[in-house]
């Protein structure tokens, strides 16, 4: 087969959303409630943090706002897969039921085809209040803004994305072997709450756990640390954006690993 | 006779329950996984703040209340909002309501079984791990029986509350909204996710006068004290069954009156 082009895939993605967007609007009090919830649960997770450092001035180092910089950048980071890879969460239906055949059988990649099916307009609503907190904690820290600050901030969020979509595509895969892969999912998306607070708090040992077996600290934690603490940034830091690619491809080889090996139901 | 057909209904949900073994298991490492979150969290934040009893906790009172409250939540969560949604999405909501029994009750009762399967292999182990962890901080004694009739009001009106949401899916269409918001709303409110001794006064006021606090707040606050005082206990125990009347009127009401606006797709 030939090898499509980039620009070729864009105008499908085009074509697909659209079609996934008048969908989406025919159920328009689902929409709107939806991102109603979305939002309630990014203030909660904001109301609990100003609660807390109402007792705590600041947590082992950390001030209010630097925390509030990792959240908000934990809620941006996220906003990819919440948007575009939102369908790893229908893949175990679709296997169990044998839909899954109707993907294996189009001329573009099945990957790409698979995740482009479905664009979660809610996690726009999160995008926004992210914005929001990393604003208001960078103008209360008084970061400063220079053009390459916000480049690295942009390269960072992306090395974050990265990990959390790996994350969810390794997990999500996993049906294509054990029939219910919601509680792995569910467990993965707990990471993004713990994401939020910096690893230094944990003992030797769970910061080695949450750095390399979960990588929860890639999150959030030491993709910020490049623009929170420029003087002592460690070199995971700056590993961070390989890491980042070399996740995604991993979790895109296994999720196609397992894609290649379905055989359907027979139905 | 009338016993019977309830303890069946246990029976077939103790049977469903354990049929997803691999479920628990990864739910388990999820909820293990947050208890180190929140132990190093609560350790961070209890050496930052240079006494031992802040807000008149210690930081054993605050691990056990937060872990009991997670112990709790895995108890008393029954996803009633999802399967309802799901039952009136599919139109299977006709076949339960042509049940001779009230649905209400039907759905109650079809649950209990995770109840006694959730508190043998979640709760009770918690229980005595965070017992034996924390040195035999929570006492035993007379609180033990006051916290276990709580426990028993607070799933009551844990289930009020759930079913009344799940009733607005007969208007919305809408499910993964719906439950986002009441589950954030009522973490944050009863205390699960930072214990209410922690909460800014006016909050603390308003609070106690909502019903959420009765789900994890007043069992939890029953267990920790030592040496109750019959007026607390009486005022604790009195407000919870306020509730749990209220409650169960307000969501009998709701879903009698929501009933005569049911339609279902092809029923």
């Amino acid at each position: 087969m030939k090898q499509k082009g980039l620009g070729f895939y864009l105008r499908i993605y085009g074509k697909i959303l659209a079609q996934d967007l008048k969908s989406k609007m025919s159920y328009r009090a689902d929409f709107i409630i939806s991102t109603i919830g979305m939002i309630f649960t990014n203030i909660a997770g904001f109301v609990s943090f100003w609660i807390l450092f109402r007792n705590f001035p600041s947590i082992n180092g950390w001030s209010y706002y630097e925390m509030l910089f990792l959240y908000g950048f934990s809620l941006v980071s996220l906003t990819p897969v919440q948007c575009f890879f939102d369908n790893n969460w229908s893949l175990r239906m679709y296997v169990y039921s044998g839909d899954f055949i109707k993907y294996c059988f189009r001329p573009i990649n099945l990957f790409f085809y698979y995740q482009s099916e479905v664009f979660d307009i809610k996690g726009l609503g999160q995008l926004s209040f992210g914005i929001g907190t990393l604003i208001y904690s960078w103008s209360k820290i008084g970061l400063g803004f220079t053009p390459l600050i916000l480049m690295k901030m942009i390269v960072f969020l992306l090395t974050a994305s990265l990990i959390m979509i790996a994350l969810q595509n390794a997990s999500a895969a996993t049906c294509f072997w054990i029939q219910n892969s919601f509680y792995v999912l569910d467990l993965v998306l707990k990471f993004k709450d713990y994401a939020r607070y910096p690893i230094t708090i944990f003992s030797p040992v769970f910061r080695f756990i949450f750095t390399f077996i979960m990588p929860i600290a890639f999150i959030a934690y030491y993709p910020s640390l490049v623009i929170l603490r420029p003087d002592e940034v460690p070199l995971l830091s700056w590993l961070s954006p390989l890491i980042g690619c070399l996740f995604f491809w991993i979790s895109y080889k296994f999720w196609m690993y397992g894609a290649m090996k379905y055989s359907g139901t027979g139905s | 006779m009338k016993l019977k057909k309830y303890i069946s209904l246990t029976r077939a949900g103790i049977m469903e329950s354990l049929h997803f073994r691999l479920g628990t298991v990864v739910m388990v490492i999820g909820n293990l996984l947050y208890l180190i979150v929140v132990y190093f969290l609560w350790k961070a934040i209890y050496a930052s703040a240079g006494t031992d009893v802040v807000n008149g906790m210690t930081f054993t009172d605050t691990l056990i209340y937060l872990v009991l409250a997670t112990a709790l939540f895995g108890f008393m969560e029954m996803y009633t909002v999802w399967e309802i949604g799901r039952n009136i999405q599919s139109g299977k909501i006709v076949l339960d309501l042509l049940k001779p029994m009230e649905y209400r009750r039907y759905l109650f009762w079809s649950y209990s079984g995770s109840f006694v399967t959730q508190f043998f292999f979640t709760f009770l182990p918690t229980f005595i791990i965070v017992g034996i962890v924390t040195h035999g901080a929570i006492p035993l004694g007379t609180n033990l029986l006051f916290f276990v009739i709580s426990v028993i009001m607070a799933v009551s009106i844990n289930y009020s509350i759930d079913f009344f949401v799940g009733t607005i899916c007969l208007f919305t269409e809408s499910i993964w909204g719906i439950n986002i918001m009441k589950q954030v709303i009522v973490l944050l409110l009863s205390g699960a996710t930072i214990p209410i001794a922690f909460f800014p006064e006016t909050l603390k006021t308003i609070v106690y006068y909502l019903p959420f606090q009765s789900i994890y707040n007043a069992p939890l606050t029953l267990l920790l004290d030592g040496n109750p005082k019959n007026e607390t206990v009486l005022t604790i125990l009195s407000t919870q069954l306020i509730w749990c009347i209220v409650m169960m009127i307000l969501s009998k009401l709701f879903w009698k009156v929501s009933l005569r606006q049911i339609t279902v797709n092809g029923g």
